[in-house]
């Protein structure tokens, strides 16, 4: 509504001035005598002035669980960021898995980074796990056709920039010949919009996981939720510690909101 | 099924215009009602700038937020003074802007349990968040003054008001009213432009009239009806009361 008053010795006056001023459409909403005349005050209700509706609420963030595939159907193929954590995390899965009887296959694709194969190698050792060096895509597939029935494999992969055109469609061929289950192991602590970018291209790239690292060393969570909400990938399981055996917590809801409460210093002090 | 646990009137407080009195009004409102044997809950929903706690000299250590986002259960956040319970506002906590409707409403509801009466003070503005605190409201109380922006932005506060809840019980309270003419003056020229453009009845709640003790309790940090109970001012708040 637009309101205006106006002050004129006469009535008459006042209201041709209202008429000039706001035209036909203007209601008188009030007026009164004042020292030398009259003060009436005129509204006026835009045409366009129909308010919107209240904007929906954003919903809250929807974050998927479930259980991260066991590598034996399919090989299980972790790749992300450079620095990521992604080597450290294969070993802790191998570890696991080794712990429970099973003996995974190791496959090292991540040739390009020096000393990459090496901190494999030196996992592989210590569990006393078969670890393959596949530099090319042919010997990948060599490597998986040797495997033993019911024998899982985790392939670790060469960090790359996910929006990395060339770099995506080469981890793309990797998971085709590879026949892989592919996991988004991604550090908590990235800025959520830059993750939630990396976490939608490697949807794209054929990601349904994602393994966050780092929870034990990261305060701000942001990044990794919203990365996960954002392109739909599924949690399981997440790196919360330098231990090769006992460095992976299995996410709930439940201890995602216990966490995230004690994060909060002032709760802390509370508590 | 079992029946609804029955609970007290949400009463909230808008203007639209920020600084025509809102949360002098509200703490006045919710005094008045707890002076009157209703047991009451004030709840600061001012997102922008929240008041309440100032107006009343508390130094509350937890208020909406927390409630809101989970960290505390609303009758640990709550603080007692004089005859009324507060739940101070979080000035610009964001937790508010982000907050499920859902929620709020349920939150505001389960206040308003076991007691009479929730007052909450919607804050200023006609963004979002005043106007979902409004419209989770069992009656919604329009503070204007005679100032023009006051009269169009409290107008607009109405016209967003009725258009998310049509069937809101919505009623005007004029402050700082010179007299009583001029206090029904100003009714009169906002329910011309509500029966005008808005083809709606503009009821009036009550006229409080201009003041000197209302800005002396406030700087004093004490709420009027404890520092000044007879003032003109908490009088004509204390007769909006009884009438509600």
């Amino acid at each position: 509504m637009r309101l205006k008053t106006f002050r004129a010795p006469r009535m008459a006056e006042a209201m041709a001035r209202i008429r000039a001023e706001m035209g036909e459409e203007a209601i008188i909403l009030s007026s009164t005598r004042v020292a030398g005349g009259v003060e009436i005050t005129a509204g006026l209700e835009p045409p366009e002035a129909e308010p919107l509706p209240l904007p929906p609420v954003p919903a809250p963030p929807r974050l998927s669980f479930q259980p991260l595939p066991d590598g034996i159907a399919r090989p299980l193929l972790l790749f992300g960021p450079h620095g990521g954590g992604k080597t450290l995390t294969l070993a802790k899965l191998a570890t696991r898995m080794t712990l429970t009887g099973q003996a995974p296959l190791l496959v090292a694709a991540d040739a390009a980074r020096a000393g990459a194969v090496e901190q494999l190698a030196a996992f592989a050792r210590v569990l006393g796990l078969g670890l393959v060096v596949a530099e090319t895509p042919a010997a990948l597939a060599r490597a998986l056709a040797r495997r033993v029935a019911g024998q899982p494999v985790l392939i670790d992969s060469a960090g790359c920039d996910l929006l990395d055109l060339a770099a995506a469609e080469a981890l793309v061929g990797l998971c085709r010949i590879a026949a892989a289950d592919a996991a988004l192991v991604l550090p908590a602590g990235l800025d959520a919009a830059e993750a939630a970018d990396t976490a939608r291209a490697a949807r794209a790239i054929g990601a349904r996981w994602m393994l966050p690292t780092r929870l034990d060393a990261a305060r701000r969570w942001a990044g990794w939720l919203m990365a996960a909400e954002a392109a739909g990938l599924a949690l399981d399981l997440a790196g919360t510690g330098t231990g090769a055996a006992d460095g992976l917590t299995r996410l709930t809801p439940e201890w995602l909101a216990a966490r995230m409460r004690l994060s909060d210093p002032r709760m802390k002090a509370a508590a | 099924m079992t029946p609804p646990v029955p609970r007290g009137r949400i009463i909230a407080i808008a203007s639209g215009k920020g600084g025509v009195g809102k949360t002098w009004f509200a703490v006045t409102l919710a005094q008045a009602l707890a002076e009157a044997g209703q047991r009451v809950l004030l709840v600061d929903g001012d997102l922008g700038l929240a008041n309440v706690d100032v107006q009343l000299g508390l130094n509350p250590p937890h208020g909406l937020a927390q409630v809101l986002v989970g960290h505390m259960p609303l009758e640990d956040a709550v603080t007692q003074v004089g005859g009324f319970s507060v739940l101070a506002g979080s000035s610009g906590s964001g937790a508010l802007l982000g907050a499920d409707p859902a929620v709020l409403a349920g939150l505001l509801q389960a206040g308003a349990e076991a007691r009479d009466a929730l007052v909450l003070d919607c804050g200023a503005g006609l963004d979002a968040a005043p106007r979902r605190l409004a419209a989770a409201a069992d009656i919604l109380l329009v503070l204007a003054t005679d100032e023009p922006t006051s009269l169009t932005d409290a107008y607009a506060a109405m016209k967003l008001a009725w258009r998310d809840v049509p069937g809101l019980d919505l009623r005007l309270v004029v402050n700082r009213a010179a007299d009583a003419r001029a206090g029904a003056r100003t009714h009169g020229a906002l329910a011309s432009a509500v029966r005008n453009f808005l083809k709606r009845e503009l009821p009036l709640a009550g006229i409080v009239r201009n003041d000197a003790k209302v800005p002396d309790a406030i700087r004093h940090q004490t709420a009027l009806l404890t520092r000044h109970p007879a003032s003109a001012a908490g009088q004509d708040v204390a007769r909006i009361a009884r009438a509600l």
